[in-house]
């Protein structure tokens, strides 16, 4: 059901769509080796986990804005995925933000600062004062 | 009067003044739909980081224990996939619905390829213990946080699989509509919509897979 029109009559910016896809593509692929290849490094002080979502980050902007088009439209929806971003950012933060600052007695069994898990004859799985 | 009626658009529903502004209108429910899917992650992904901040250890411990390659390969497949969606939305802008057909079948391909992988994955897990709760068996990675480390592993991948099974419906189900004409060049928002869904699937995996699998 094609219609010849529409597929003999290129538009102007038609052929650099697909191109754009393809090197999204491409770069998204490259992404995913860079971050794999660097998780096997094994980053240390905890930095690790910053550069995978710093790399998952940049995937997904791609992804949203050319695969999803959001680049070349208009406000409204940009605005949706962006409140939406922001409040995945305050339920995750919030919520670790309170892990992180609490009495650490009044964390689960086994976590670190908090009591054994199992008793206290168990030795606890964290040398007191080491961090992570 | 009539002569507008004779140009309006048949898809034109009559409480939209035009076919732009009801895409316009479709985009924008779309989208506010996907930021509900997000959040409905995101509640899943909060819980993930309370426990990897708790469990550290032993989540970097129990990651080193599942298969990284099936989440490598899985991740090209999808993010491949993501590419014939978008080659089969370019297909529908040039009224070549035969195209849209052919690239989403393609992508209904790479999602069963996902599935098999996952299968493949969800089986050596069931066959080694590895799973949520009280019926955690594996024995080498142990302590608190193990078998939560599963439980957050099941439910993350498991909703995303589920994700995966609708898009594949979606996508089968709007392809199968382009290859048999029912959009144009003017109208084909709803390949746009699946389209969408299914990159939304595809952002969350790019989450998922540094977040499970390389820790």
């Amino acid at each position: 059901m094609a219609d010849p029109h529409a597929t003999t009559h290129d538009a102007p910016g038609g052929h650099s769509h697909v191109g754009r896809y393809a090197l999204v593509w491409v770069a998204l692929l490259f992404f995913t080796f860079l971050t794999y290849g660097l998780s096997r490094l094994h980053i240390a002080g905890g930095w690790g986990v910053v550069v995978a979502l710093a790399i998952a980050s940049a995937k997904g902007t791609l992804v949203a804005l050319f695969f999803m088009h959001l680049w070349d439209q208009r406000g409204a929806n940009r605005l949706v995925f962006l409140i939406s971003l922001s409040f995945v950012a305050l339920l995750v933060g919030l919520t670790i933000l309170d892990n992180a600052t609490r009495f650490p007695l009044a964390n689960p069994p086994g976590a670190e600062g908090a009591l054994p898990a199992g008793g206290a004859d168990v030795p606890p799985p964290f040398q007191p004062g080491e961090r992570r | 009067m009539s002569a507008e009626a004779a140009r309006a658009h048949p898809r034109l529903a009559h409480h939209f003044e035009s076919l732009e502004k009801q895409v316009h209108a479709a985009r924008l429910g779309m989208w506010l739909f996907l930021a509900t899917e997000v959040l409905l992650f995101t509640a899943l992904f909060a819980a993930y980081a309370v426990y990897r901040y708790l469990f550290h250890e032993t989540f970097a411990e129990a990651s080193r224990h599942i298969e990284t390659w099936i989440g490598l390969v899985n991740t090209i497949v999808l993010v491949t996939s993501s590419l014939t969606v978008a080659l089969g939305l370019h297909r529908a802008t040039r009224g070549d619905g035969k195209g849209t057909a052919l690239f989403f079948g393609l992508s209904v391909l790479l999602a069963l390829t996902f599935l098999g992988f996952k299968a493949i994955e969800y089986t050596h897990h069931f066959q080694e213990g590895q799973l949520p709760g009280r019926f955690y068996t594996y024995g080498e990675v142990t302590g608190p946080g193990a078998s939560l480390f599963f439980t957050l592993y099941f439910l993350i991948t498991g909703l995303h699989g589920i994700h995966v099974v609708i898009g594949m419906t979606v996508l089968i189900v709007v392809g199968i509509r382009a290859g048999r004409g029912a959009f144009s060049a003017e109208y084909h928002v709803p390949v746009e919509l699946a389209g969408l869904y299914w990159h939304l699937v595809d952002l969350i995996w790019i989450f998922v897979f540094p977040l499970i699998y390389l820790i």
